[in-house]
C-alpha cells in the first residue's frame, strides 16, 4: 500500500486515530510518519507476557529444560511461567534460579540487589551488602590508583568484618 | 465519608504547581507476602485471606501518613471503578477484575495502595509537580509501616520478589508526568523521548498503554529495578526529567521567537473553542486544554481557576458521570463535557 500522504513511498506505519469517538486509519511511509509526529506519536509498549516469552524463548538452552519441573511450594511448572510471564510464588525464584538468571540479566543488566533491605529481618543482610559495596569501591579506587582513599575504605571493611566476627561470637 | 464522597475528593496530584512542564510525580513499590503464592495463582480463599490481612494493616496505620480507607472492588460499581482508573489510583487491570481485590486510599489520594493486583501489595504515592524525592520518601514511610506488621518476600540477591521478574529488586517504578506541547508542536517530541529508551527509561501516553499521547502528556518511568539502588534510580530519572524540561522550554521559546502568530492563533483558537463549544469529545478536550495551558503558561492567555490536570481528568467519561451522578451515553457526555469546561472558562 502506498503512503496516503505523499502517495509515493510504501506505507510502513499504520496509525489508528480516534477523533470525536470515530476511528480512522492512516497509512504512512516512514518520512511522512516522522513529519506527522504531533498527530501520531505511536507507542509500542511491550506486552509483558509476550515480551517475557520472547526473552525466555531467546535462549534455546532454556527450552531444553524439562518443562514438567514444578515449584515445590506453589506447584507451578516452568512452562506455565513462560506462558503467563509471571512466577507463582516467592519460592519460584529459588526453584527456577538457573532458568531465570539469563532473563534477569537481559531485563536488568545482571546486577545484584543493592536496594532497600527490610528493617525487621535485615540487619545481617544489611551489613553483608554494605561490605560488598565497600569491597567494590575498594577495587575501583585501587584501579584508579587513589591509594589514600582506598586505605580509608580498607579500614572500614576491616572494622565491619571485625564487628561481624564479634556478633557471630556473641550469638 | 462514603465511597462516593472519597472518590469526589480532589486528588492532591492534580493541583497546579509552579512547574510548567512536570505535572506530577509518582512512585510505586511492589511487595508480596512471603507465605502466600502470588495473586494470579491464589485461589479465591487465599485471595480473601490476603485481602483481609493487608487491608487490616493498612487501615490501622496512624501518624504522619494519616488514615487510609479501604475499598474492596466488590463494593464499587463500574463508574466508580472507572473514576479510580482515570485518576490513576488503580490500574486498568485491577479495575476490570473481580474477586478479593481493592485499594486503600488517603483522603487526598496521595496514597493509593492496591491489594491483590499483580502483586499482593502495590504502594503508590502521587504528588503534584516535580517532587520525585518527596514522593519516594512518603512511599518508604508507608512501606516501613507495613513492613513492621507484614513479612514481605525478599531474597538478599534479588531483593523484593515480585510476580513479574521485570519488577524484582527494589520493586520501584518511579515516574513523572510531563506536558510537552512545545516539543509536540515543533515536532521534536519523538526525537527527544525516543532517546530515553536508550537510557533505560520507558515513555507512555497519559491514558492507557499503547494510546497516543493525548493532550501532549507523557509518562516517563524507570525500567530497571534490580542492580540499582532506589537512590540511583531516582537520581537518574530526576536528571533526565531536568533535561526534558529544558528541551520543552527551549521549544516554547523557539515557538515564541520564530512563529509567534502561529502560536497565538493556536492558543486563542483553543480558548475560543473551549469557551464556546457545545460538544467536545474527550480527546478534543485534552488537545484544546493542552494548547490553552501552553497559552496561559506563556502569559498569552489569562490563567483559569481550575487546574489543567483536574479539568482533563474531570472530563474523562467516568469522572464526568460520577460528578453529575448519572449515567450518560457518549453524545450526552460530549455535551456535558463542553458545559463543564465552558463553566470553568467563564471564570478565566
Amino acid at each position: 500500500m502506498l503512503c496516503q500522504h505523499c502517495q509515493q513511498q510504501e506505507a510502513i506505519v499504520h496509525l489508528s486515530i480516534t477523533e470525536n469517538e470515530k476511528k480512522r486509519e492512516v497509512y504512512l511511509c516512514e518520512p511522512c510518519a516522522k513529519k506527522n509526529q504531533e498527530i501520531g506519536f505511536v507507542f509500542h509498549p511491550a506486552i509483558v507476557p509476550e515480551f517475557l516469552k520472547a526473552l525466555f524463548g531467546f535462549n534455546p538452552a532454556l527450552l531444553k529444560q524439562p518443562s514438567e519441573m514444578t515449584c515445590p511450594k506453589c506447584g507451578i511448572s516452568f512452562s506455565k511461567i513462560t506462558e503467563v510471564g509471571k512466577l507463582g510464588c516467592s519460592a519460584c525464584y529459588e526453584t527456577f534460579e538457573t532458568q531465570l538468571e539469563p532473563l534477569l540479566r537481559r531485563v536488568h543488566g545482571g546486577g545484584q540487589n543493592v536496594g532497600k533491605v527490610p528493617a525487621r529481618r535485615g540487619i545481617a543482610i544489611k551489613s553483608r551488602m554494605e561490605l560488598r559495596k565497600l569491597k567494590e569501591k575498594l577495587q575501583h579506587l585501587i584501579q584508579q590508583e587513589a591509594f589514600e582513599e582506598a586505605a580509608v575504605v580498607r579500614d572500614m571493611i576491616r572494622q565491619l568484618e571485625q564487628s561481624k566476627g564479634e556478633e557471630n561470637h556473641d550469638s | 465519608m462514603t465511597h462516593k464522597e472519597l472518590l469526589l475528593q480532589r486528588s492532591a496530584w492534580m493541583a497546579e504547581t509552579d512547574s510548567p512542564v512536570v505535572i506530577s510525580s509518582r512512585v510505586r513499590l511492589a511487595r508480596n507476602l512471603e507465605d502466600f503464592p502470588f495473586p494470579h495463582v491464589l485461589g479465591p480463599e487465599g485471595a480473601g485471606q490476603v485481602e483481609h490481612l493487608v487491608s487490616q494493616v493498612l487501615t490501622d496505620i496512624e501518624g504522619n501518613i494519616g488514615r487510609l480507607r479501604y475499598m474492596s472492588l466488590t463494593e464499587l460499581n463500574s463508574i466508580e471503578r472507572q473514576v479510580l482508573i482515570e485518576k490513576h489510583l488503580i490500574s486498568p487491570s485491577l479495575g476490570g477484575s473481580i474477586g478479593a481485590r481493592g485499594v486503600a486510599l488517603a483522603t487526598d489520594h496521595r496514597f493509593a495502595v492496591m491489594v491483590n493486583e499483580e502483586d499482593h501489595v502495590r504502594i503508590q504515592v502521587l504528588l503534584p509537580g516535580n517532587q520525585l524525592l518527596e514522593t519516594h520518601r512518603l512511599a518508604m514511610e508507608l512501606d516501613d509501616a507495613l513492613e513492621a506488621k507484614l513479612d514481605f518476600a525478599y531474597r538478599e540477591s534479588q531483593g523484593y520478589l515480585t510476580a513479574c521478574p521485570t519488577n524484582v529488586g527494589t520493586g520501584l517504578r518511579a515516574s513523572v508526568m510531563v506536558h510537552l506541547p512545545g516539543l509536540s508542536i515543533m515536532k521534536q517530541a519523538q526525537q527527544v523521548l525516543g532517546a530515553l529508551t536508550r537510557l533505560g527509561l520507558a515513555v507512555r501516553g497519559l491514558y492507557g498503554e499503547g494510546s497516543q499521547a493525548f493532550g501532549h502528556m507523557f509518562q516517563v518511568s524507570n525500567q530497571i529495578t534490580l542492580g540499582k539502588s532506589e537512590e540511583d534510580i531516582l537520581t537518574h530519572l530526576d536528571a533526565v526529567t531536568g533535561q526534558i524540561v529544558e528541551h520543552e522550554l527551549q521549544a516554547r521559546k523557539l515557538l515564541q521567537d520564530q512563529m509567534p502568530m502561529l502560536l497565538e492563533d493556536k492558543v486563542w483558537r483553543a480558548r475560543g473553542t473551549l469557551q464556546n463549544a457545545r460538544l467536545l469529545s474527550s480527546e478534543d478536550a485534552m488537545h484544546l486544554l493542552s494548547h490553552d495551558r501552553l497559552g496561559s503558561d506563556l502569559g498569552l492567555l489569562s490563567k483559569i481557576k481550575d487546574s489543567f490536570t483536574s479539568l482533563i481528568v474531570d472530563t474523562r467519561p467516568g469522572c464526568l458521570q460520577n460528578i453529575l451522578d448519572r449515567e450518560l451515553d457518549p453524545s450526552q457526555r460530549d455535551e456535558e463535557r463542553a458545559r463543564l469546561i465552558r463553566g470553568a472558562m467563564r471564570e478565566a
